[in-house]
């Protein structure tokens, strides 16, 4: 398959896992956090992490939307679904989410009308075909996929469609990683940035790792070989003592970003003042609400909903796997009480979250290991 | 790969990872905004183009939730 299968050569993945191992200092142990869940789930379905070195450790980070929306969230929008004039529509993994008492799956087998959707356009299309009822777009997603929801709003105000309204999740990137580099408790030497968020907001917005932190950031692609060619790119500027941000996904994301997805995003959002990221806490201008101009289409202003923070459960650990302080198997409740099936925590719901992705591949080359 | 057979059932959810979808431009709708494009699986699906508009029939796009966010080009 065009531009897929030239990334998972693996004669070419053996030949840069060499390279990797030659950069490698013997006497340092690195940890390079990959910040997307999209990177967590390539690395372990192509097994990634068993071609480097003992040495060089790979770091899950909070890259993944589903694992990061808290609870109280989640009840806001099961509170939504359960009015019976609305339609609740939301992307897939959001369905299994945990929230302090169901999903919004079990919302749905409890009577509610909750409806899987690809893409806001779609939402939007269920609004145009039920004018009677009140179609609600439960809204989450980093930079990437922020743009189609305004685009979306866009359109619905456009075309005058009074029926449809936004729960609006979104997330940004950079403050979350801010807080995870001023974290006392994780060391990091390098990041792998996170490719298709590059390719909306650029490669600008990274620059202050480098410049405030000291930690070489290289953008990356999402097949095996970009992650490996990434991780040999942060390995090189480490032994040359160079500190930057490059572009390995250069064939996809231009330096400077999509100039109009930012513009859309800039009319149709502004900031929120801070936003609770689960196992993360509050973290100030870390999310997207409407902007005045859409308020009309905003379903926190046009539903009543609890607005409560939610503790997680005190089994889960999600909030040190976010932070990459433990590995997903170090949870308590990993594989046991929690997995794809039941999940206790976000990190096992969605298939970038780093608990699933490791149970789902990981584990197996692990228990091969211990055998 | 429209709402209700979503690819979220399956082992990778390209809608809330950060995941994009390359396809082509099929046919392209009267105000240039949305188009027909088709995954290298066969799968059709209407995709905003407005991010990456203009766009001809046979160019090549990266989709994520239904929306066009880049050109791609070969360039490794």
């Amino acid at each position: 398959m065009r531009f897929v299968d030239e990334y998972r050569d693996a004669e070419l993945g053996q030949a840069l896992a060499g390279e990797i191992l030659a950069a490698v200092d013997p006497g340092r142990h690195y940890k390079v956090m990959e910040v997307c869940g999209g990177h967590t789930h390539s690395i372990y379905k192509y097994g990634v992490d068993d071609l480097l070195p003992a040495n060089v450790e790979l770091v899950h980070g909070p890259g993944c939307p589903v694992c990061v929306i808290p609870m109280g969230r989640v009840d806001d929008g099961i509170a939504i679904a359960h009015d019976e004039r609305v339609i609740l529509t939301c992307f897939g993994d959001m369905l299994r989410v945990p929230g302090s008492h169901q999903t919004l799956l079990e919302a749905k087998a409890g009577g509610a009308d909750v409806r899987m959707v690809y893409s806001p356009l779609d939402a939007l299309r269920i609004a145009r075909e039920n004018p009677e009822r009140e179609v609600v777009f439960f809204a989450i997603g980093f930079e990437t996929t922020a743009p189609s929801t305004a685009l979306t709003l866009q359109r619905a105000k456009r075309e005058g469609i009074r029926n449809f309204s936004c729960v609006c999740n979104h997330v940004t990137i950079v403050p979350p990683l801010r807080a995870l580099l001023e974290s006392p408790d994780l060391r990091l030497d390098g990041f792998l940035g996170p490719g298709h968020v590059c390719t909306v907001v650029g490669a600008r917005p990274l620059r202050f790792i480098p410049a405030d932190y000291g930690r070489p950031v290289v953008i990356s692609g999402f097949e095996p070989l970009d992650i490996l060619q990434s991780i040999l790119m942060i390995l090189r500027q480490l032994s040359a003592g160079r500190c930057e941000v490059e572009n390995q996904y250069k064939r996809v994301v231009p330096d400077e970003g999509n100039l109009r997805a930012l513009e859309v995003m800039a009319e149709v959002f502004e900031l929120r003042p801070h936003f609770e990221w689960r196992g993360l806490g509050f973290i100030s201008q870390s999310a997207l609400r409407l902007s005045d101009a859409y308020a009309d289409f905003d379903a926190e202003q046009r539903f009543s909903t609890p607005g409560v923070r939610v503790a997680d459960p005190k089994a889960c650990q999600c909030g040190e796997v976010l932070k990459g302080v433990i590995k997903p198997w170090e949870c308590k409740v990993f594989g046991t009480g929690c997995t794809p099936e039941h999940a206790i925590g976000t990190c096992m719901v969605s298939p970038e979250g780093a608990c699933a992705a490791y149970y789902n591949f990981g584990r197996y080359a692990r228990q091969k290991e211990a055998v | 790969m429209s709402s209700d057979s979503s690819g979220c059932a399956g082992e990778h959810c390209i809608t809330c990872g950060d995941v994009a979808v390359p396809m082509c431009v099929l046919e392209i709708d009267a105000d240039g905004t949305l188009a027909i494009c088709q995954a290298d699986s066969g799968e059709r699906e209407t995709v905003d183009v407005t991010l990456v508009a203009p766009v001809r029939p046979a160019d090549r796009v990266l989709v994520h939730a239904g929306t066009a966010i880049t050109a791609q080009q070969a360039v490794w």
